[in-house]
């Protein structure tokens, strides 16, 4: 049985979206930072440990800065949404809960992911303790550039979704 | 919404397509990608995959969704397109909008918007890890200040009372070279605190009068001394149209010329060495003074020169010249501060010569004499005064009491803490108390206020205090008077000073 789903990466610009998206869909990754404009969409189909295939179609979507600037036609039918914020840049997260809420509230029925980005450029100890002395809530740590914890955060998801 | 395929009321770049609820195309004009007629819509491109989520929630109205800027791509080629879907209960209609090259153009501007937003970002991260980095070695620094200043000042203190004693020639031998190496590591810890200090930006100027002339003779004098010692010729030059009195920061300006000296002087094995100060330019009350400090010394070779400033520097290992690779940098970063330039040229085997520009101010009305230091006695109302050392350090104890002990003026009693003082000066009068700011309990300044605040007691409340730490600093003289005390005494400290600040608050004190 087929299943398809939509998932939407979100969150400010130069977070690594684009990078996520890549290392994902074709396992590449460049140092270059490309601004992406609108939205790219790819698929990728995933063998499910039940025997099941699931399409998962990825919105690569442009950064904004205010979770509502988001176009609201790229956020139909969704899925999942992942927010990415950049942890080497406070301001990617600083207003997180709020653009959580927002989701959340607007699209209560979507699933809704925090990764923080760029893992390879802090040291993962401090970083944990920062977010744990600041309530700082996230649900993965990634490295586009290193490929961690990324393969995981997406099988996990495609579990979820589908379940 | 009725589509005619032969018209051509639409542009080139766009395209219609004709789609069943099961996502079948129907009808396709095939401007922009070649889809073909009888194909799934699905198959064409993902981005189609939300039909199925839009026909899923359909209701009854005919509805109109506008997708902007969705990138396309078919055989490698991609296309930038505004797409609108529209949906009835019959059929869904996509019509493709091409503006690639519109959206490259907007693509370029945010490109540069957002990599300038991202360098920035970048620059302020980089900027606040050096300070972050900066205010960890400062801190660093004084706090290894703090801990290495108050064994020093027992080592220094013992070394001299060890010297006044009866010791054989290899005794004092052994005692000259721990004082030699203890007033070396003083002199380390000194750098490195005004290097960080000056880096910090911790380092106020000063400006005040003071007589120019004087500082330049105390140079003579004291490298002179040296300069027969090392049996090579010292000279100076001071033009006699330099005014006498000069307004500045004296102290810095002594630090730069003391440490460019120094260096010469390190550096200088046979030859002579010469300080000549030229005025360049006077204008107003303002005047510009070239200080040349020339030397018939190793030399540097040319590829050092650039990093001569740097601190650690040194090139002379081979030459086991004993120095911090600070004085330099202490020079330059002190030119820096009070606008003023620094130069040095140099040739190996030949000498170096340093020159430096500094500017000044002078009064244009005359002035009377320096201020000398007043010379103060113990009051002749008592034979011996009790002293309170309020001190947790065992050795600075022992070299206190040796050192007033030996006088034959005063009693010490020893306070291990703020709220052992207080208690002994409420049983017993005492006519001065030195005070440790930092120890446990109650702190020297803690102390200090709960003294002069809560006594109606004259003789306690009006005692004089001398702060006593290892912390130096204007910010610590004036944390100590705000707490109360009436002076301060930084460790290491020199017997003689010791002595004439007791003397002095004191006397002061019985003057009332």
């Amino acid at each position: 049985m087929k299943l398809s789903k939509k998932v939407v990466l979100l969150g400010h610009f130069g977070v690594g979206k684009t990078s996520l998206f890549r290392r994902f869909m074709d396992n590449e990754f460049s140092e270059d930072y490309k601004v992406t404009l609108g939205v790219q969409i790819k698929k990728k189909v995933i063998e499910m440990p039940d025997g099941r295939e699931l399409s998962m179609i990825i919105w690569d979507t442009e950064g904004h800065t205010n979770i509502e600037d988001t176009r609201k036609s790229y956020l139909l039918g969704s899925h999942a949404f992942i927010y990415v914020f950049d942890l080497t840049r406070t301001d990617t997260y600083q207003d997180l809960s709020k653009d959580i809420d927002y989701l959340t509230k607007n699209y209560p029925k979507v699933k809704t992911k925090i990764i923080g980005n760029k893992l390879d450029l802090v040291n993962e100890k401090d970083i944990l303790q920062l977010f744990k002395d600041k309530q700082i809530q996230f649900d993965c740590l990634t490295s586009a550039k290193t490929n961690k914890n990324v393969q995981n955060f997406f099988s996990d998801l495609a579990k979820e979704i589908t379940s | 919404m009725e589509y005619q395929e032969d018209t051509l009321l639409f542009s080139e770049k766009t395209q219609f397509i004709l789609v069943t609820v099961e996502g079948i195309i129907k009808k396709t004009d095939a401007k922009l990608f070649d889809w073909k007629v009888g194909g799934s819509i699905y198959d064409c491109h993902p981005f189609f995959e939300i039909l199925k989520s839009l026909i899923d929630s359909f209701e009854k109205e005919e509805t109109t969704y506008n997708f902007p800027c969705i990138h396309l791509e078919e055989n490698n080629t991609e296309k930038i397109c505004d797409i609108t879907i529209i949906i009835n209960t019959q059929e869904i209609t996509v019509i493709l909008f091409e503006y690639t090259s519109k959206y490259r153009e907007l693509n370029k501007i945010a490109q540069q918007r957002n990599e300038s937003v991202l360098k920035a970002k970048e620059l302020e991260l980089k900027n606040k890890y050096l300070l972050d980095k900066e205010e960890f070695k400062n801190n660093f620094i004084t706090n290894i200040n703090h801990e290495v200043r108050t064994p020093l000042t027992s080592i220094l203190g013992f070394v001299e009372i060890l010297e006044k004693t009866k010791l054989n020639f290899e005794q004092e031998e052994l005692a000259r070279i721990i004082k030699r190496q203890s007033i070396h590591l003083n002199a380390l810890i000194d750098d490195m605190v005004d290097i960080s200090k000056i880096e910090s930006g911790k380092i106020q100027i000063v400006d005040q009068r003071f007589l120019f002339v004087n500082l330049i003779k105390g140079f003579d004098e004291t490298y002179s001394k040296l300069a027969e010692k090392k049996e090579i010729e010292f000279s100076t030059y001071i033009d006699p149209n330099i005014q006498e009195y000069l307004i500045g920061d004296r102290t810095r300006v002594y630090q730069i010329l003391n440490n460019l000296l120094g260096n010469a002087f390190k550096f200088t094995e046979e030859g002579s060495i010469h300080l000549s100060v030229t005025k360049n330019y006077q204008r107003t009350n303002k005047l510009s003074i070239n200080f040349k400090i020339e030397d018939t010394g190793f030399g540097i070779q040319a590829e050092n020169l650039e990093r001569i400033f740097d601190r650690f520097t040194r090139f002379n290992e081979d030459k086991q010249i004993s120095g911090t690779g600070l004085g330099l940098a202490i020079a330059k970063n002190l030119v820096n501060l009070l606008n003023g330039e620094i130069k040095v040229t140099s040739q190996p085997e030949k000498g170096t010569t340093f020159e430096v520009k500094l500017p000044f101010k002078f009064e244009v009305t005359k002035t009377t004499s320096q201020k000398k230091k007043k010379k103060y006695t113990l009051p002749e109302t008592k034979k011996k005064f009790r002293i309170l050392l309020v001190e947790d350090e065992e050795a600075t104890q022992y070299l206190v009491m040796k050192i007033l002990i030996s006088q034959g003026n005063f009693f010490i009693d020893v306070a291990l803490n703020g709220e052992q003082a207080i208690n002994y000066l409420e049983r017993r009068n005492y006519d001065l108390v030195l005070m440790d700011l930092k120890m446990s309990k109650i702190d020297g300044y803690q102390a200090t206020r709960m003294i002069r605040n809560n006594y109606g007691d004259k003789i306690i409340s009006e005692i004089p205090i001398i702060g006593f730490t290892a912390k130096i600093g204007e910010k610590e003289r004036d944390k100590c008077l705000r707490a109360g005390m009436d002076d301060f005494i930084a460790k290491p400290f020199e017997q003689e000073d010791l002595l004439y600040k007791i003397t002095k608050q004191i006397a002061k004190k019985a003057a009332v």
